[in-house]
């Protein structure tokens, strides 16, 4: 085979970094030469200076340079690594395809690094039978992208909390598992016969943990911010209880059916982690995963905040005061900053990052969760949750990384081999595709991103791909700008833009 | 910024003392006669044209201060001067033949927005105005009944009064503006 | 020159939503604006030509007569024109959204926008797409900025030289969904008052942590505050009393027994006036419900101050719009509306 005129090369840091392939989104790379790179392969743990060739879409070689090869090649500049697969996305198609759809969905994560998108089942239709997974995946292919979509089916029919799903029949249309996200299961005696029904299938039940009685009307984390700002408040305790009500339901479940497995989505206090942290340590097959706004951000920024919750911990742990601190500086009442579960103090947030530390945190998952602006241009109390935020996801970790509160490795783990070693918990799944682990491998097909530590770009409703334009961090610089995305051997995203002085 | 005095203290005082026997004149006496000063530094000045007039003719004649900081078209000067100072009219106006004392005469818009003021407080028989400097520049058909001094200026100068009982001395100077966004400090 | 010495401050705030973003000395300069009103208020012609042929409009998602007839009386007294929509309905679904009505209304020569929202964080909303002012009449829970400087300058008309200093003052009422509440923290913890906020545990929820955020003197230019289900604690020798509505939904929401237990644990009757100081003032941001907060026998006694609140009221707002509207900058994109 020979290099097809659409090879680039592309160099670490010293000008020419561009990357121009020839390809349309969705097309084989046919190939592709990057040198002097930081490789990072989370598979083998292995991190350093390398370089990778790109061959007929299949990842031809991975080459690990030492001595003078590797000298000016730090982890400062170009990274490499596996594509990012999110456990956890709206892609709001089929019936609000307004706020998005499957074809936006994908450009969005793919201009976010991410390779593999599990959506959430949340759609008008209902993912709660076959007829619709067809929709979805009809959808993709018409759109075009490259990426592996992924998706998960209700728990009960219409997300109505009473009846089952057509659980046996989703599971052969391929879904990874069950949730009525959105919402949580609603009863715990659903849950039981969820857990043990999708258990027989292999297959885990994804709860969004909230006890709904006890967040009727609520607008923002109870707390010190809310009293202030009179938001009627999510107490932790909704997350707590909850959390705790469905690792009960588990351990009852797993005495009849030993496969009964049980995911906990966007985990976002301090009390439920340490929930989950127990039972783990206990042998509960229960994973969870935590989203970056709730790394990253904290509720202070409702009354206009704007420092990452790191900067906003006292020397002791505790949370500062932002009006002490004189730190508010935007406009409050942010409807970007709007979601389910609500942003939390400073100190759980730093718990989150806590959790992902030390592995009760299986893996980061974006929650992404676009909306119109009809949706979100409202009062604050009256407008939708969630945030836009698959293609910042990549940016916020690296500001963890930058302020050496997150190791880079350890970060990308958190995007790749993380959710993957999630999948492959579940039984019927283990040694499927989507559990595949997503490492730097040779001869593999090519699926990986390539971003630019060094060069920083500005969140702007024209940047994003997504329809979405409520994310919380429009106008401001996040680093670790993605110049090429490839999923499975296909072109899924190539940044245009970058000063194009590439010859 | 160089100062150019133009009265002395001396000349301030004899220039009240004139000015209180003009009132006289023009009212034949001192009947129905109410000195009404404007905010700021022409309340002083009213008070000294009154007590000038007690000393020549005996009679006692009631003075009050207005302050038309509520009556001004330009609302854009209320972010830098934002404090109103108060008005008070401890008489009747109604019948009155009002003399509004004033220290600097401009453009007329201040006299405007006192006419405006008392009015609102009842009906005057007869409204005169008596000031220490008339600068000229007029943009209103208003002109003083009874003036201090007449001093020609050009619009890039500004006319400071100094009076004692604010300032801490009688005096009154021009000075060159430095930038063309200060203050219209010289009023009317 | 500025030779006009005594002014410390200027007024440079384009809106007025909440009081944390004012400082004293402007806090001072509303009082002092408000003597000015006040003056204004006691001549035959009840009128000045300040905001003549400037556009003040209503917009009250809320009803309120009271609240509203007093902004209407105040623009007009400053020669306003004044037009009001008084029960605006904010929904996208049906009517108009918030957005849209205010961009109307912009279109429609609104200047300055007075707003009554029952969702907290509203006016921000409202002051992020509008080309000119907004006063806040009152937004969910969160703020209340004129009555409470309605509140403060009453207090100060009451007290020895109008100086607020370790001066006991306690809110006893519905706490926890009071923007009256709020604001007056702000006011008063800004004019050194020794602070107390009264009510059933129900109805207090967060402010113990509030106040113990605050105990260390930790927000510059605002003291502490005390949190008691004590009737009578807070009450002691107390130099102003004030009382807030309770309102029956909230027997409903499960967080009171009854208005009547309401009433008899901490209803501002007779005796429980007496344990403060003699001279103490009453007070009420109104509307009443006599028999429940407060004694009909205590609502009319000599204590009580309610109606000069409503006077004060008047000209309170006269000053703030007088303020308000003298602010002329033009909003640069980006910035923060405080």
């Amino acid at each position: 085979m020979s290099p097809k005129p659409d090879a680039r090369r592309v160099g670490a840091r010293s000008g020419g970094r561009q990357v121009h392939l020839g390809p349309e989104v969705g097309q084989v790379v046919g190939r592709f030469e990057l040198e002097g790179a930081w490789l990072v392969d989370p598979v083998s743990g292995r991190e350093g200076p390398g370089e990778i060739v790109v061959t007929d879409g299949l990842l031809e070689s991975v080459v690990w340079l030492k001595g003078t090869e590797a000298a000016g090649v730090d982890d400062k500049g170009v990274v490499v690594a596996p594509g990012f697969f999110d456990l956890h996305a709206h892609f709001r198609e089929p019936g609000f395809e307004d706020a998005e759809t499957i074809a936006s969905g994908s450009a969005a994560a793919a201009h976010g690094g991410y390779t593999s998108v599990a959506l959430m089942p949340n759609t008008s239709p209902a993912l709660d039978e076959p007829g619709v997974m067809e929709r979805i995946r009809s959808a993709a292919r018409a759109g075009g992208s490259p990426l592996e979509i992924l998706a998960f089916g209700a728990v009960s029919a219409g997300r109505a909390g009473d009846q089952l799903s057509a659980m046996g029949e989703l599971a052969d249309a391929g879904v990874l598992g069950f949730s009525d996200d959105g919402a949580p299961v609603r009863t715990p005696k659903l849950l039981r016969s969820a857990l043990l029904y999708a258990g027989m299938l292999g297959l885990p039940v994804v709860d969004h943990a909230e006890d709904s009685e006890l967040t009727a009307g609520a607008e923002a984390h109870e707390g010190y911010v809310a009293s202030v700002m009179g938001l009627a408040g999510w107490p932790a305790a909704a997350e707590v209880n909850a959390v705790s009500r469905d690792l009960a339901v588990l351990e009852d479940a797993l005495r009849d059916e030993p496969r009964a497995r049980l995911h906990l989505a966007h985990v976002s206090t301090a009390a439920a982690l340490a929930l989950v942290r127990r039972a783990k340590a206990a042998g509960l097959p229960v994973t969870c995963d935590v989203t970056p706004h709730h790394l990253a951000l904290a509720d202070e920024w409702i009354a206009g905040a704007r420092r990452w919750s790191w900067e906003a911990l006292g020397a002791d742990g505790t949370s500062r005061d932002p009006w002490a601190d004189g730190a508010l500086h935007a406009t409050p009442y942010n409807t970007a900053l709007r979601v389910n579960p609500p942003l939390r103090t400073p100190a759980d947030a730093a718990a989150c990052l806590a959790a992902l530390l030390d592995g009760t945190a299986d893996a980061v998952a974006t929650d992404h969760a676009p909306h119109t602006v009809v949706d979100k241009e409202v009062e604050f109390g009256l407008a939708a949750n969630g945030i836009s935020g698959i293609e910042t996801a990549l940016g916020v970790l690296l500001a963890l990384v930058d302020a050496g509160r997150l190791p880079l490795a350890r970060a990308l783990a958190a995007l790749t081999v993380g959710p993957a070693g999630v999948v492959a918990s579940w039984p019927r799944l283990a040694t499927t595709p989507a559990a595949r682990r997503r490492g730097l491998t040779e001869g593999a097909p090519a699926d990986l991103v390539v971003f630019d530590r060094a060069d920083r770009w500005r969140v702007t409703p024209e940047a994003l791909r997504s329809k979405g334009k409520n994310s919380p961090l429009l106008g401001r610089d996040l680093s670790g700008r993605v110049l090429l995305t490839v999923a499975g051997g296909r072109l899924a995203y190539e940044d245009r833009e970058a000063d194009s002085t590439e010859s | 910024m160089t100062d150019r005095q133009i009265m002395t203290g001396e000349e301030i005082r004899r220039a009240i003392v004139r000015i209180s026997h003009e009132i006289v004149e023009k009212q034949a006496g001192t009947q129905g006669l109410a000195l009404v000063g404007i905010q700021r530094r022409g309340v002083p000045l009213a008070r000294r044209i009154a007590d000038a007039i007690e000393e020549h003719e005996g009679a006692h004649l009631p003075v009050g201060a207005l302050d038309i900081t509520f009556y001004r078209d330009d609302l854009s000067l209320v972010a830098q001067q934002p404090i109103v100072k108060g008005t008070d009219l401890p008489f009747d106006l109604n019948g009155a033949t009002v003399v509004l004392v004033d220290d600097v005469l401009y453009t007329g818009r201040t006299i405007r927005c006192a006419m405006d003021a008392l009015i609102d407080f009842g009906r005057p028989r007869a409204i005169r105005l008596a000031v220490l400097i008339d600068r000229g520049h007029r943009e209103l058909p208003i002109r003083a009944d009874h003036v201090g001094k007449n001093v020609p200026t050009s619009r890039e100068e500004l006319v400071h009064v100094h009076v004692a009982e604010i300032d801490g001395s009688d005096e009154v100077s021009i000075a060159r503006k430095l930038r063309s966004s200060d203050p219209a400090t010289a009023g009317s | 020159m500025g030779a006009e010495g005594s002014i410390a401050v200027a007024w440079n705030h384009r809106h007025l939503i909440d009081l944390d973003a004012v400082t004293w000395p402007e806090i001072e300069l509303i009082m002092r604006t408000t003597d000015e009103m006040k003056g204004v208020l006691a001549r035959p012609i009840r009128r000045v030509p300040a905001l003549n042929g400037r556009r003040v409009t209503m917009l009250f998602y809320e009803a309120s007569t009271r609240t509203r007839v007093s902004f209407e009386t105040a623009a007009r007294n400053l020669s306003a024109d004044v037009v009001s929509i008084a029960t605006a309905t904010s929904s996208v679904t049906k009517g108009e959204s918030l957005v849209d009505t205010i961009r109307t209304l912009e279109a429609l020569g609104a200047e300055i926008l007075v707003m009554r929202h029952s969702v907290s964080g509203a006016p921000y909303l409202a002051a992020d797409i509008f080309g000119g002012h907004v006063l806040n009449g009152g937004d969910g829970w969160h703020a209340h900025p004129t009555q409470a400087l309605l509140d403060l300058y009453t207090m100060r008309e009451h007290l020895p030289d109008g100086d607020l200093h370790g001066r006991k003052v306690a809110i006893v009422g519905d706490i926890l969904h009071s923007r009256v509440a709020r604001s007056n923290i702000w006011s008063l913890t800004a004019a050194g008052a020794d602070l107390w906020l009264c009510g059933p545990a129900t109805l207090l929820r967060g402010f113990d942590r509030w106040a113990a955020a605050w105990s260390g003197g930790a927000i510059p230019g605002h003291g502490r505050f005390n949190v008691t289900s004590d009737i009578d604690a807070a009450l002691r020798d107390a130099d102003v009393v004030m009382a807030l509505r309770i309102q029956r939904e909230r027997m409903q929401g499960g967080l009171l027994p009854s208005l009547r237990e309401y009433a008899a644990r901490f209803g501002l009757n007779a005796e429980r006036v007496a344990l403060a100081k003699p001279e103490a003032i009453v007070m009420h941001p109104g509307p009443m419900n006599e028999g429940v907060e407060i004694a009909p026998d205590v609502a009319v006694s000599g204590r009580a101050v309610i109606t000069e609140q409503v006077a004060n009221g008047v000209a309170v707002r006269m000053a703030l719009l007088y303020l308000l509207a003298g602010v002329h900058e033009t909003a640069r994109t980006g910035e923060s509306i405080r």
